[in-house]
C-alpha cells in the first residue's frame, strides 16, 4: 500500500498548552506553553529527559491526566474536535477511537488477570456496541497478525504473563490500533525493551504508519529512534519547546544549546574512537520555583546575562524550524549590523 | 493439580499430628481432674476411673492410642460434659449451629464490605470516603465483645422499645434470633474487608493496566469492576480464608454473651471442666477446617489469579 | 556605533511568542557572558531532607495521626501517673461506698427526698387507719393494695419523686458518709466514674486496666518483632532449602487455630507459674509475681504463636532487597552475611517493621481484653480493661456504665494505635500512600 493522502491539514494543533500539579507543596508548572502541530499522516517526535514534561503533554491530549493535574490554559484540536472542552462521557468515546496511546512499560501495562483475546475484544466493542462477539474476535486476531503474532488462536486465549515483553508491545500496538484511530500517542513505546527488539517494534510501528496513514506522536528520550522514524521533531526542556523543526534541522542544524547537548552525549557509529561523549553537565530546574529566565540557563556552556533574567522568545530559522535561545536572537541582532554597516 | 493435592494433603496430615501432640502436651500439664467436682470422690474411685478412660498409662502411650483412633475417625467419648458421649457426636451436634452464625456473619461482611471498599476507593478523599474510614477504623478498633455487649445492653436493655431482637439465642424464633449474634460476629470483618478492599482498589486504579483500559476508552464503570476488582480481591482473599474458618467454629465471646450453644462456647467448658478429649477433638476439628479452608483459598487464588501456579507451590 | 550604549535598541525578529515585545529592550551588556557564581546561584537547591526527618515532617502533617498520638500520650498518663495521684487503690474496697453510679444527689436533696418519701408513706399509713376505722377491723393485704393504688403513692417511686422535687443529678459517686465528711469541711475525692459491688473506685481501676492492656501490647509487640524479624530475615537471606524448611513451620504455625492454643496455654501454665512464684526462688520471681501467671502465659502465646506475620512481611522484604544491585555490590566487596543483613537489609525495611511492629500493638491488646473477658487473662486482683467489661455483665441492666466505660475506653485505645500505625506508615513509605 503506498502512501495515500486521503487527508490532507491539520490534524493535531495544540496552543499555548499550560498543564499544572497542584501539589502540597506548591503549583508545579509540568508544562509551561507549548504549541505544535500535527498533520494528517506526520510522525512527530517529542524528545527530553525524565521531567521535562513531555509524557503530561502526551496525557493532556488523551484527558488522561489525573488530580493534582490540570489543565489550566490553552487549547488541543485533535480532528476538529476540541478536546479540552470535552465531558468525562465525551472524552471516554473519544479516547481509543480517534486517538490511543501505548505505553512504555508492556510488562506492567496489560491486565494480568484476563486473557489477551479478552482485553482486545473489549478495546474494540467499547466504541462499536453492535459488533458481535465472535465479529469481534476475528477483528482482533486480524490486528494481532498484522503486528506479527503467530498462532493466533492459541494466543487469544492466553494471559499477559505468557507473552515476552516484546510480544506485549506487539499486543499493547495492536489493541491501541484496533478501533483505527487517527493519532496514535507512542510514550516511549521501545524504552523498556531490548535493542533488538527495539528495532523490531520501531520497524512495525513504521510499517503500520505507512499502510495506516495515521499521525503518530513519538515521546522518547532517545534521538537515534527519533532519527529512524520521524518527520519531525520538538525538543523539550523544563515544560517548554526549546527547539522545532525537521528530523534535519534538529540533526544537522541544531541550534539550541541543549539540542547540541542531546546530540553530542548521543554515541555515534560514524564517530572516530577517541572521540568521547560529552554528558551535559548540571542537572534540571525544580519545576516547584522555575527561574525568570532561560530554564536551561545554568546548564548552558554560553549562558549571557539577559539568559538569566529572560525567557527567550521564538526565533525562526526558516520552514518550520524554530528555536528559543537568546543565542539565535543575539546571532540575528548582529547580522542586522552588520548589514546596515554595509 | 493431583500432585498439589497429595502434597498439600500430607501437609494437612504433619500439621494435624502437631496440633494434636502440642494439644495433647498442654492439655496434660493443665492442674485438675475430670473428676473433680464439688464432690470429691475417693481415691479409689479416681483410680478406676482413670484407669477405666486409660489416663492411667503414661502420657506418650495414651498419645499413640488417641491418634491411632483418630485415624479410623474415632475422637473417643466425652469424659464429663455429656458423659460417654462420642466427641464426633458432639461436635456433629455443635458445628451447624456455629457454621450457620458463622457464615451468615461472613456472609454481611463480604456483601457489605467489599462494595463500601470500592465505593471508598473510588470517591478517595472525599466525604463518602471520610466517613467509610471513621466507621471502618472505629470497627476494627472494637474487640467483638465489646460490639456484642454494646448490642446487648442495647437491646436488653431498660428501653422496651428496643426490644425487637432477643438477645438470649433461642432457636425457636427464627431469623430474628440471629441478626445480633451475625451482625456482632460480622462487623470486624466487615470493617476490615472494606479497609482491605478499599487499599487494595486504590493499589490496584494506580497501575498501568488501568491507565491502558482509560486509554482504550473505557467507562469508569467497567474500569472499576472489572479491570481493578479483580485484581484487588487478592490481598482480601488472603485475609478472609483463615478468618472464614474461624468465625464458621464460633466466635467464642458472641456465643457466650448471647448464650449460644455453639462449638466455641463448649470449648470454653470443655477446658474449664478438663475433659480431655473434647479439647483435644474440638481443636483438631478447628485446626483441619482452618487448613481446608487454607487450601481453598489457594485455589480461589488460582481461580482469580492466572498467573498463579498451584504446583511450584512457592509465591 | 558608540550611541549604542546609551540607546536602547528595538529589533526587529520573527517571533512567535506573543507578549514579545516588551522583552526586547536589550543592551550589549545582556550579552555579556553570565558568571559560574551566577549560573549556580541561579537555582536554589532545595534542602536535602534526611529520611526521619522527612518521615516526621509528613507525620506532623497529618492531623489524624497526631490527634491519635495526643490521644495516647494522654491515655500513658492516665495509665501510668493517674493511679499515683489518686487516692484510692484500685483494690481498695471502700467501704459504705459500694454500687456508687458515677452520679450523686445532694445531701440536702437526699433530706428532701427523705421527706417526700415518709409524707407519702404517711399519707398511705394515715389512709390505711382510715378505711380500718370505716371498716371496723384490721385491713386485709388485698384491700391494702387496693389503697396503695388509691393514694397517690408517686411518693413511693425515687424517681418519679426526684422529678416532682425538682432534684437533679449531680456529677461524680459520693456515698452518702463521704457527703457527710465533706459537709464537715474534709476534703473528698469523688468517683468520678462509680464503684462497683465491692466498692472499688472505678476510676483507678479503669487506669490500672489501661495500664495492662498497654503494657501486654507494648510487650507483646516487642517480642513479636524480635522473634519474627530474626527468624524472618535468616529465612528470606538464607533462601533455597533453609527458607523452605523455616516457611513450612510458618505455614504450620498459620495453621494452628491459635485462639484455641491461646486459650489452653494460657490454663496450662497457670497452676506452674504460681507454683513458681510461691515457690520462693529464681530471681523471675518478682516479675512473675507483678505480672501474674495468666499476663507471662500470654506473652508465651504471642511469642510462639503470633510472630509468623512479621516474619512473613520481613522474609518478603528481604528477599526483594536481596536481589538489589547495592547488595550485590556489598558482597562483591567481600562483606560478611552479618553485615549485609544488619547494614543493607534490615535498614531498609525499618520502616515496614517499625509499622507492623506498631499495628501489632492494637493487636495484643485485642486478644488480652478478649481472653481477660473469657475469664483466663490478668488475674484478680488485678485488672484489665477486658476482665471490668467482663464482671459488668451481669448488671448491665442496672450498671451499664460500668460496661461502657471501659468499652470505650479500650476502644479509643486501640483505635487510636491503629490511626497512629496508619500515620506512620503513610510517613514511613510514601509508596504505600494512598
Amino acid at each position: 500500500m503506498n502512501k495515500e493522502k486521503t487527508n490532507t491539514g491539520k490534524l493535531l494543533e495544540v496552543k499555548d498548552l499550560r498543564v499544572s500539579f497542584f501539589t502540597p507543596a506548591g503549583e508545579v508548572k509540568a508544562v509551561g506553553g507549548i504549541s505544535y502541530d500535527l498533520n494528517y499522516g506526520e510522525v512527530m517526535g517529542i524528545v527530553g529527559e525524565s521531567g521535562s514534561g513531555k509524557s503530561v503533554e502526551a496525557y493532556s491530549i488523551m484527558g488522561l491526566l489525573q488530580s493534582p493535574g490540570k489543565v489550566i490554559g490553552g487549547s488541543i484540536t485533535c480532528d476538529g474536535e476540541d478536546v479540552i472542552s470535552k465531558s468525562k462521557e465525551e472524552m471516554s468515546d473519544f479516547r481509543g477511537k480517534k486517538v490511543s496511546m501505548i505505553f512504555q512499560n508492556p510488562m506492567t501495562c496489560l491486565n494480568p488477570v484476563y486473557t489477551i483475546g479478552n482485553q482486545l475484544v473489549e478495546a474494540l466493542r467499547a466504541h462499536n456496541k453492535t459488533i458481535s462477539k465472535a465479529e469481534a474476535e476475528k477483528k482482533a486476531m486480524e490486528m494481532l497478525e498484522l503486528v506479527g503474532i503467530n498462532n493466533i488462536e492459541k494466543r487469544m486465549k492466553q494471559y499477559p504473563h505468557e507473552f515476552s515483553g516484546g510480544m506485549r508491545q506487539r499486543v499493547m500496538i495492536a489493541m491501541g490500533l484496533i478501533c483505527s484511530p487517527k493519532l496514535l500517542i507512542a510514550d516511549e513505546p521501545t524504552t523498556a525493551l531490548d535493542v533488538t527488539i527495539q528495532a523490531q517494534i520501531l520497524e512495525l510501528m513504521k510499517d503500520i504508519q505507512r499502510k495506516t496513514n495515521m499521525g503518530i506522536i513519538f515521546i522518547t528520550h532517545n534521538l537515534g529512534v527519533v532519527a529512524e522514524i520521524c518527520d519531525k521533531v520538538s525538543v523539550m526542556y523544563a515544560g517548554k519547546i526549546v527547539e522545532q523543526g525537521t528530523v534535519e534541522d534538529i540533526f544537522y542544524r541544531p541550534s539550541h544549546p541543549y539540542t547540541h547537548g542531546l546530540l553530542s552525549s548521543m554515541p555515534r557509529v560514524d564517530a572516530e574512537s577517541y572521540e568521547r561523549l560529552v554528558p551535559i553537565e548540571g542537572s534540571p530546574v525544580d519545576m516547584l520555583n522555575p527561574p525568570d529566565g532561560c530554564p536551561f540557563a545554568p546548564r548552558c556552556k554560553q549562558c549571557m546575562q539577559v539568559c538569566l533574567n529572560k525567557m527567550p522568545p521564538y526565533v525562526e530559522l526558516g520552514g518550520d524550524h524554530r528555536s528559543a535561545c537568546w543565542l539565535r536572537v543575539k546571532e540575528q541582532i548582529d547580522n542586522k549590523e552588520e548589514q546596515t554597516n554595509e | 493439580m493431583a500432585k498439589y493435592t497429595i502434597k498439600r494433603l500430607l501437609m494437612a496430615i504433619i500439621t494435624l499430628l502437631i496440633v494434636a501432640s502440642i494439644t495433647f502436651a498442654l492439655m496434660n500439664s493443665i492442674p485438675g481432674s475430670p473428676w473433680l467436682s464439688e464432690k470429691t470422690p475417693s481415691q479409689a474411685t479416681i483410680d478406676a476411673l482413670n484407669e477405666k478412660y486409660g489416663l492411667d498409662q503414661p502420657g506418650i502411650v495414651q498419645l499413640g492410642k488417641y491418634l491411632g483412633n483418630l485415624v479410623q475417625g474415632d475422637m473417643g467419648v466425652s469424659l464429663k460434659m455429656q458423659k460417654n458421649r462420642p466427641v464426633t457426636d458432639i461436635i456433629r451436634e455443635m458445628f451447624p449451629l456455629s457454621a450457620k452464625i458463622g457464615f451468615f456473619a461472613i456472609l454481611w461482611a463480604i456483601i457489605v464490605g467489599i462494595p463500601l471498599g470500592c465505593l471508598a476507593a473510588y470517591h478517595r478523599g472525599k466525604w463518602v470516603d471520610s466517613v467509610l474510614r471513621v466507621i471502618c477504623t472505629i470497627g476494627i478498633s472494637m474487640p467483638s465483645f465489646v460490639v456484642a455487649s454494646l448490642l446487648l445492653s442495647t437491646f436488653a436493655g431498660k428501653n422496651e422499645a428496643l426490644r425487637v431482637f432477643p438477645t438470649i439465642f433461642d432457636a425457636s424464633l427464627g431469623f430474628r434470633t440471629y441478626v445480633l449474634p451475625c451482625f456482632a460476629l460480622g462487623f470486624y470483618p466487615m470493617c476490615y474487608v472494606a479497609r482491605q478492599t478499599r487499599s487494595s482498589m486504590l493499589d490496584a486504579l494506580g497501575q498501568d493496566y488501568i491507565k491502558t483500559a482509560r486509554a482504550k476508552g473505557l467507562k469508569s464503570g467497567p474500569i472499576i469492576f472489572k479491570h481493578a476488582l479483580r485484581n484487588a480481591l487478592i490481598p482480601v482473599i488472603t485475609y478472609l480464608g483463615p478468618q472464614i474458618a474461624f468465625v464458621f467454629c464460633g466466635g467464642f465471646v458472641v456465643e457466650t454473651v448471647f448464650s449460644i450453644p455453639g462449638l466455641g462456647r463448649y470449648f470454653i467448658q470443655s477446658i474449664i471442666n478438663r475433659d480431655y478429649p473434647l479439647i483435644m477433638g474440638t481443636t483438631i476439628f478447628l485446626a483441619a477446617f482452618i487448613i481446608l479452608m487454607n487450601f481453598l483459598v489457594d485455589v480461589l487464588y488460582k481461580v482469580v489469579d492466572p498467573r498463579i501456579q498451584l504446583e511450584k507451590g512457592d509465591n | 556605533m558608540a550611541d549604542m550604549k546609551n540607546n536602547r535598541i528595538k529589533h526587529n525578529i520573527v517571533c512567535t511568542q506573543p507578549d514579545i515585545e516588551n522583552l526586547l529592550e536589550l543592551t550589549p551588556e545582556d550579552f555579556a557572558s553570565a558568571t559560574e557564581e551566577q549560573k549556580e546561584s541561579f537555582i536554589q537547591d532545595r534542602e536535602s531532607i534526611s529520611y526521619w526527618k522527612d518521615a516526621w515532617r509528613r507525620l506532623k502533617s497529618n492531623r489524624v495521626s497526631m490527634v491519635a498520638l495526643g490521644v495516647i500520650i494522654f491515655l500513658i498518663l492516665f495509665a501510668f501517673v493517674g493511679p499515683s495521684v489518686m487516692p484510692y487503690g484500685y483494690d481498695q474496697f471502700n467501704k459504705g461506698a459500694e454500687n456508687l453510679y458515677p452520679w450523686h444527689y445532694s445531701l440536702e436533696d437526699g433530706e428532701k427526698l427523705a421527706e417526700a418519701q415518709g409524707s407519702a408513706e404517711m399519707r398511705l399509713e394515715l389512709a390505711f387507719e382510715e378505711a380500718a376505722k370505716e371498716k371496723g377491723s384490721d385491713l386485709t393485704s388485698i384491700e391494702k393494695a387496693k389503697i396503695k393504688a388509691q393514694v397517690n403513692t408517686s411518693g413511693l417511686d425515687e424517681g418519679k419523686l426526684r422529678k416532682e422535687l425538682g432534684i437533679h443529678k449531680k456529677l461524680f459517686g459520693y456515698s452518702k458518709s463521704e457527703l457527710l465528711r465533706k459537709a464537715d469541711g474534709e476534703k473528698i475525692f469523688p468517683h468520678i466514674f462509680g464503684t462497683d459491688k465491692y466498692g472499688r473506685d472505678i476510676l483507678v481501676r479503669t487506669m490500672i486496666g489501661t495500664r495492662v492492656s498497654m503494657l501486654v501490647g507494648l510487650f507483646a509487640a516487642l517480642l513479636v518483632l524480635i522473634i519474627g524479624a530474626i527468624y524472618g530475615s535468616i529465612s528470606g537471606y538464607a533462601g533455597g532449602k533453609v527458607d523452605a524448611v523455616m516457611m513450612r513451620i510458618v505455614e504450620l504455625i498459620y495453621s494452628i487455630p491459635e485462639m484455641l492454643v491461646v486459650l489452653l496455654l494460657a490454663t496450662a501454665l497457670n497452676q506452674p507459674l504460681k507454683d513458681y512464684m510461691n515457690s520462693g526462688v529464681g530471681g523471675l520471681r518478682n516479675f512473675v509475681g507483678v505480672l501474674g501467671p495468666n499476663l507471662i502465659s500470654m506473652f508465651v502465646a504471642f511469642a510462639l504463636l503470633y510472630w509468623v506475620t512479621m516474619a512473613r512481611i520481613i522474609r518478603g522484604q528481604i528477599l526483594q532487597l536481596k536481589e538489589q544491585e547495592f547488595v550485590t555490590a556489598a558482597k562483591a566487596l567481600g562483606a560478611k552475611n552479618s553485615r549485609i543483613i544488619k547494614r543493607h537489609l534490615l535498614p531498609n525495611c525499618i520502616g515496614q517493621i517499625v509499622v507492623t511492629t506498631c499495628l501489632q500493638i492494637p493487636s495484643a491488646i485485642f486478644l488480652e481484653s478478649f481472653l481477660s473477658y473469657l475469664g483466663v487473662g490478668v488475674s484478680a486482683p488485678l485488672t484489665s480493661l477486658g476482665s471490668m467489661a467482663s464482671d459488668a455483665l451481669g448488671g448491665v441492666q442496672t450498671y451499664s456504665y460500668r460496661l461502657v466505660i471501659p468499652a470505650i475506653i479500650l476502644s479509643v485505645l486501640i483505635l487510636s494505635f491503629n490511626l497512629f500505625g496508619d500515620g506512620l506508615r503513610d510517613a514511613l513509605d510514601p509508596r504505600l500512600k494512598k
